[in-house]
């Protein structure tokens, strides 16, 4: 376990003035980007997290894979074969037991039961249960974690997202990939620590938005906000120099500003304008780390044939995956894709096929690739919604159609990668997957779990505010140690 | 019907052959505006049953009618059959409706005019009053709504039966006064609670100096700091209070102390004595918050346009920003003045920020927050360096330059540095701009139509009062000025 980079950092700035050598050695000390740029009052104020990683990680990234929407955990990973015979037949006060439903389905008359229409079947020699939905992820199930007892206390999208992401419903709180940012910081000096790419899916075309503040710093420094690389224009907002200004010109007016920054450092001796120098080159660096990075000319076809074709359009889920592999190998600590559309109330037959088929192929690729560089020892791949699907219909239910509406009580995440145990399947939901019977999994537990795969004691990672040592977890969650390997 | 536009129930009235007609307010939640695209449905929409009947002759006025438009729309006898009829015969209504017509028609003229002035002078009192801004105001319920502890939250789970008070910790509401809003206001600025005044006074003095007395700037109670300099920060709450409050009053005493007016440079053994300067031995010198970053592009290259008050704006954004979250449209940007307003102006989207203020440390506006973070990154250079709003202010910085001051390179590089850093260039810092400026002018002069394309960056029009490739290079050293750290940072 090396030292962490911010320790070094604040040697250095105490040692600020006794260091012989020049401003540049400094800079390049602090080039990290999510830790060489705490700033002047924070390094004092004692604010950092200590000791970090808290014990030997599993884990040193993860690539959470936000199925945004809420997907159907009944037509892709919970068989429930007995639903056949109750197809039509009212959802049973005994399984619902008094549960009040959102505003969307309490005023309908009747609840009746809809079975999945698809197919089920046992995959890998692990013997997973999966829909045939999900071909791809068939294939790779012997690499993947099922947990089938995820369970949330949010009924709507955006506290949903919300608490999966900061743990907590209301707005406020860092995001997940900021603690880690917070904690962690990046392996990489040219790239961000906790990227974010979103995409659109083909299943509801008028889904749910999602918002900054799911990869917000909450009330952590800005800096350690997601970096949100987009499919149009700059990857990163304003990367590209304007125009008719090349490279070159950039570098003389970078040089010029440093000697600038550089006399104003020696009259007045703010460590902080050393950090400003440092982050002109870094800015500099990332002009050229980044679009070496999204420029993907340099995969061979068969990368594109083993993410599917959609890979090649920016902007997809699929392309999205790949450029995810590609940061997990420049060492970005958190990637988070957020794919939008498993919003399924109405007509989900209609749906769910392109939705499951965005997703099904990349998501296996990403996981087959991982392993095939050697990458999915040290990688946690999290793939999964904010919560599940009732098992009754929403709106019609006829032969070919049904829909199903909000489920906090039981739904499906996969986990793979560093720390988790391969080709298992853990919790269990009753015969209508309304209910869970075994080894329940709370957001907050999952929380726990993910940080626990990254060396990290969710109970330690902690930021005092307002009087109180704010955490991930809140005062909850329990590492989910059945499921590590 | 008729509506006045109030959004409230009773704006509405109902009027049966022109008498009010009594209602029953069921719902009381016009809160939409009915500047909509959707069409007007009459007798439908909602959920009941829709009107079963026949319509006839429906109009529609874009005035709220009083009730004597009303009665002479509900008397439908024609004026000739009015006066057809013998006087005594006329109803009240009828008598009413033939006046009116007489008095617009046929009156002397100097009674028409009389009326049409009276009409004329009461619509503009009436708009007159429709004008004064109008603010929220609280006001108790009669019979105060039962309250609930809510059991982990939940909204259907009510739990112990709670009432309004002030935190037991503190000293108490006095006894007898009723437990309501304007006993908490009262209670706030009791002279004898010196809490409100501190913590007014400490968010202030971090303000300026980046750290409140009690760093804590969010927690006074136990779990706070305790404060650096206690009587300082007594003293000037006791200022605050005996001087009515007066907040520019408090800013004037701090911005004018010795204190505040110390040189910021951070001399060796202060440094390593007191790193963060709590014992204030010399003066702040902090990075300037994001809407002053932008606001001071502006005005240094004389773009901003200093309007008060008005709608929200929206200024440059990223193309697509607010699509990719939330598939639906984005919002579309300003053009002219609106692009060069104070950034206190910039329309705010809590879900989806200006990216550059979240950039420079701008509060989310998402929860409430004290705290003046001030962070250094990499995505900050590259705003100043790249976005649109800084390279246009550049551009036209250097125009500006060029018009003000005729004389050498030496001369208006100068004057640039003089309009953002208020002050001169040393000898030292003049020679780097200049070799800069010349060696950028080089450059444009191999590619003129790199300096064309720099020259077009945002919406402000191309200055073609100059060479285009020496307006170029005066607009690299610009943007290079505004990235100085001397000129993000206050000091």
């Amino acid at each position: 376990m090396q030292a962490r980079p911010q320790d070094s950092w604040s040697v250095t700035r105490r040692q600020f003035f006794s260091r012989s050598g020049s401003v540049l050695g400094l800079a390049a000390m602090a080039t990290l980007l999510g830790e060489g740029s705490r700033s002047h009052a924070e390094t004092r104020s004692g604010d950092g997290p200590t000791a970090l990683p808290h014990f030997p990680p599993r884990a040193r990234r993860v690539i959470y894979l936000f199925q945004s929407g809420a997907p159907s955990q009944l037509d892709l990973f919970d068989d429930k074969p007995k639903l056949v015979d109750f197809q039509g037949t009212q959802l049973p006060d005994s399984v619902r037991m008094g549960q009040r439903l959102t505003g969307m389905t309490s005023r309908q008359a009747s609840f009746p039961i809809a079975a999945s229409r698809y197919k089920f079947a046992q995959h890998g020699r692990s013997g997973a249960w999966l829909s045939e939905l999900l071909p791809h992820t068939a294939r790779v199930a012997d690499e993947l974690c099922f947990v089938k007892s995820m369970h949330t206390e949010a009924i709507n999208h955006d506290p949903a997202v919300t608490f999966f992401q900061t743990g907590a419903q209301l707005a406020g709180r860092p995001s997940i990939g900021s603690w880690l940012s917070y904690g962690l910081g990046s392996e990489n000096s040219d790239l961000p620590a906790f990227v974010v790419m979103i995409s659109q899916g083909s299943g509801n075309p008028v889904d749910q938005p999602l918002y900054d503040r799911l990869w917000g710093s909450g009330f952590l420094p800005s800096k350690y906000q997601g970096v949100k690389f987009r499919a149009v224009g700059d990857p990163v907002l304003n990367l590209s120099n304007p125009p008719g200004l090349d490279a070159q010109a950039r570098r003389q007016m970078l040089d010029d500003l440093g000697a600038l920054n550089q006399l104003k450092l020696e009259e007045f001796g703010d460590p902080e304008i050393a950090t400003r120098i440092a982050q002109y080159e870094l800015a500099y660096r990332m002009q050229t780390s980044v679009p070496e990075l999204t420029n993907v000319a340099d995969e061979p076809a068969s990368t594109f044939e083993m993410y599917g074709p959609e890979s090649r359009t920016p902007g997809t889920f699929a392309a999205n995956c790949l450029l995810a592999r590609r940061l997990c190998e420049r060492g970005v600590r958190f990637v988070q894709l957020f794919h939008r559309g498993w919003d399924q109330h109405l007509h989900l037959p209609k749906q769910i096929a392109g939705q499951a088929s965005d997703t099904d192929q990349p998501s296996a690729a990403l996981v087959a690739d991982l392993r095939q560089r050697g990458l999915l020892d040290d990688t946690l791949v999290v793939w999964g919604g904010e919560f599940g699907r009732t098992v009754y219909c929403q709106g019609h239910l006829t032969a070919e159609d049904y829909g199903r509406d909000h489920h906090p009580r039981c739904f499906t995440v996969w986990l793979a990668g560093g720390g988790i145990k391969s080709g298992f399947s853990f919790g269990q939901t009753d015969d209508h997957s309304y209910n869970i019977v075994r080894d329940p999994v709370h957001v907050h537990d999952l929380q726990a779990t993910i940080l626990h795969c990254l060396g990290i004691d969710h109970t330690r990672l902690t930021f005092k505010l307002q009087g109180r040592h704010h955490r991930l977890t809140d005062v909850h969650g329990k590492v989910v140690t059945p499921i590590l390997g | 019907m008729t509506y006045d536009a109030s959004r409230e129930a009773n704006g509405v009235r109902i009027f049966v052959d022109g008498r009010p007609w009594k209602m029953n307010v069921l719902l009381d939640e016009l809160n939409q505006s009915f500047n909509s695209d959707e069409p007007l449905a009459i007798g439908g929409g909602g959920p009941g049953p829709p009107f079963k009947g026949l319509i006839d002759d429906l109009r529609i006025y874009n005035t709220d009618l009083d009730p004597n438009d009303l009665s002479l729309l509900a008397t439908s006898d024609s004026i000739d059959a009015i006066v057809a009829l013998p006087a005594q015969e006329r109803t009240a209504r009828q008598a009413a409706k033939l006046r009116a017509y007489f008095l617009d028609s046929h009156a002397p003229q100097h009674i028409r005019d009389a009326r049409r002035r009276m009409l004329t002078l009461r619509k503009q009192k009436a708009d007159f009053e429709d004008g004064f801004p109008t603010t929220m105001v609280m006001e108790e319920m009669a019979a105060p709504r039962e309250t609930f502890v809510l059991v982990r939250g939940q909204y259907d789970k009510p739990g112990d039966r709670v009432g309004a008070d002030v935190p037991g910790s503190l000293h108490p509401l006095p006894s007898g006064a009723a437990r309501d809003r304007l006993a908490l206001a009262r209670w706030l600025v009791d002279p004898a609670n010196p809490l409100v005044a501190r913590v007014t006074v400490n968010r202030l003095w971090q303000s300026f100096f980046g750290t409140g007395l009690v760093k804590t700037v969010d927690d006074f109670g136990a779990q706070g700091d305790a404060p650096s300099h206690p009587q300082l920060l007594d003293w000037l709450a006791g200022q605050f209070v005996a001087q009515g409050w007066d907040v520019k009053g408090l800013v004037r005493l701090i911005v004018t102390s010795a204190t505040y007016r110390q040189s910021s440079k951070v001399l060796r053994t202060a440094l390593e004595r007191d790193p963060d300067n709590r014992l204030l031995a010399r003066g702040p010198r902090l990075r300037l918050p994001a809407e002053v970053i932008r606001d001071q592009s502006l005005a240094a290259s004389g773009l901003l346009v200093e309007q008060v008050g008005g709608p929200s704006i929206h200024p440059y954004q990223p193309p697509g920003l607010w699509k990719e979250l939330t598939g639906g449209g984005d919002v579309a940007q300003d053009h002219g003045a609106n692009l060069y307003r104070r950034s206190l102006y910039t329309f705010w989207k809590r879900t989806i920020p200006p990216p550059s203020m979240m950039t420079f440390d701008a509060a989310g506006r998402e929860a409430c927050s004290v705290r003046a973070a001030r962070t250094n990154t990499p995505l900050q250079a590259l705003a100043l360096l790249n976005e649109i709003t800084f390279v246009e202010a550049a551009r036209v910085l250097a125009g500006r330059v060029m018009a003000d001051c005729a004389g050498t390179p030496s001369e208006r590089i100068s004057l640039a540095f003089r309009l953002v850093a208020a002050r001169r260039p040393s000898e030292n810092e003049l020679r780097v701009l200049l070799g800069g400026f010349e060696r950028q002018l080089a450059l444009f002069r191999e590619k003129p139509a790199a300096a064309e394309k720099l020259l077009a960056v945002g919406e402000s029009p191309v200055d073609t009062r100059f060479d285009p490739q020496e307006l170029a290079a005066y607009a690299t050293v610009c943007s290079l000025i505004l990235n100085l750290d001397e000129v993000v940072t206050k000091e």
